[in-house]
């Protein structure tokens, strides 16, 4: 997790009326150190562990032990979204990457800014994005967590072996969130 | 599956899940009540786009 840029995002932007916060979900890889949460107390020990880990500056929220918040944005483990004064939502991404969210949220302002004129209009529009990876850096989380989370993501790789490959030269790894098929196996469904 | 699972396990649907049946671009976002770890209130979501543009990152420790 961006974390660290995360935070620099937000101080980038803190003065153009950006506001950031961090919504604590369910453990996403639970280990013996981490635990799933089986009440809320559960789940403030181990977001309080995380803020004294991380050292996050923006404010955490946790959300209630059944997910209802994290449930209705989607569910996925390191989601950002952005959202417009009043509502409307302007960016969601399957992950985080903070050169792509500061990308869209100075299209956001833009946008904010201009509206005024009745000249601009939002239009609904999809793209990729992308992210550099830190594999070391997420493996010492995994196992912060302890070895049970490192062994579950281990068996999720080994099944997930032949669709995590790259498919050609042109087209990225496949990996969780990347729809791509090879034409053959659009064929086959 | 269970929200709070105790073992990962990788779902293949999860994110074409996210993609076409969470909120879409353009929808209204919807707002909950969170609880803010440092001060115990219960916060609703929306006020962090009360007054202006609102960067909501999901995620925790593990």
């Amino acid at each position: 997790m961006a974390t660290g840029s995360m935070d620099d995002l937000a101080d980038r932007f803190a003065n153009r009326a950006v506001r950031s916060v961090f919504v604590y979900t369910r453990e996403a890889h639970p280990g013996e150190n981490y635990r799933h949460h089986s009440s809320m107390d559960d789940k403030r020990r181990n977001a309080r562990a995380f803020l004294e880990h991380s050292k996050v500056r923006r404010q955490i929220l946790l959300d209630d032990l059944e997910g209802s918040a994290h449930r209705a944005y989607g569910s996925l483990p390191n989601m950002t979204w952005i959202v417009g004064r009043g509502g409307m939502i302007h960016y969601k991404s399957a992950w985080t990457s903070e050169a792509d969210v500061a990308d869209a949220l100075e299209g956001v302002l833009d946008f904010q800014a201009n509206r005024a004129k009745q000249q601009w209009v939002a239009f609904y529009s999809e793209r990729s994005a992308w992210s550099t990876r830190d594999l070391a850096k997420f493996k010492a989380g995994l196992e912060r967590g302890g070895p049970q989370a490192v062994a579950d993501y281990q068996r999720m790789l080994e099944s997930n072996k032949s669709a995590r490959a790259a498919p050609s030269e042109d087209v990225g790894p496949r990996i969780p969130g990347n729809f791509y098929k090879t034409r053959d196996e659009s064929d086959k469904r | 599956m269970e929200y709070n699972y105790s073992e990962f396990a990788a779902h293949p649907e999860e994110f074409s899940e996210f993609a076409m049946h969470a909120p879409k671009a353009t929808m209204r976002a919807p707002s909950f009540a969170l609880e803010d770890l440092a001060t115990g209130a219960t916060v609703q979501l929306s006020e962090a786009w009360q007054s202006g543009v609102a960067v909501v990152e999901f995620g925790s420790f593990t």
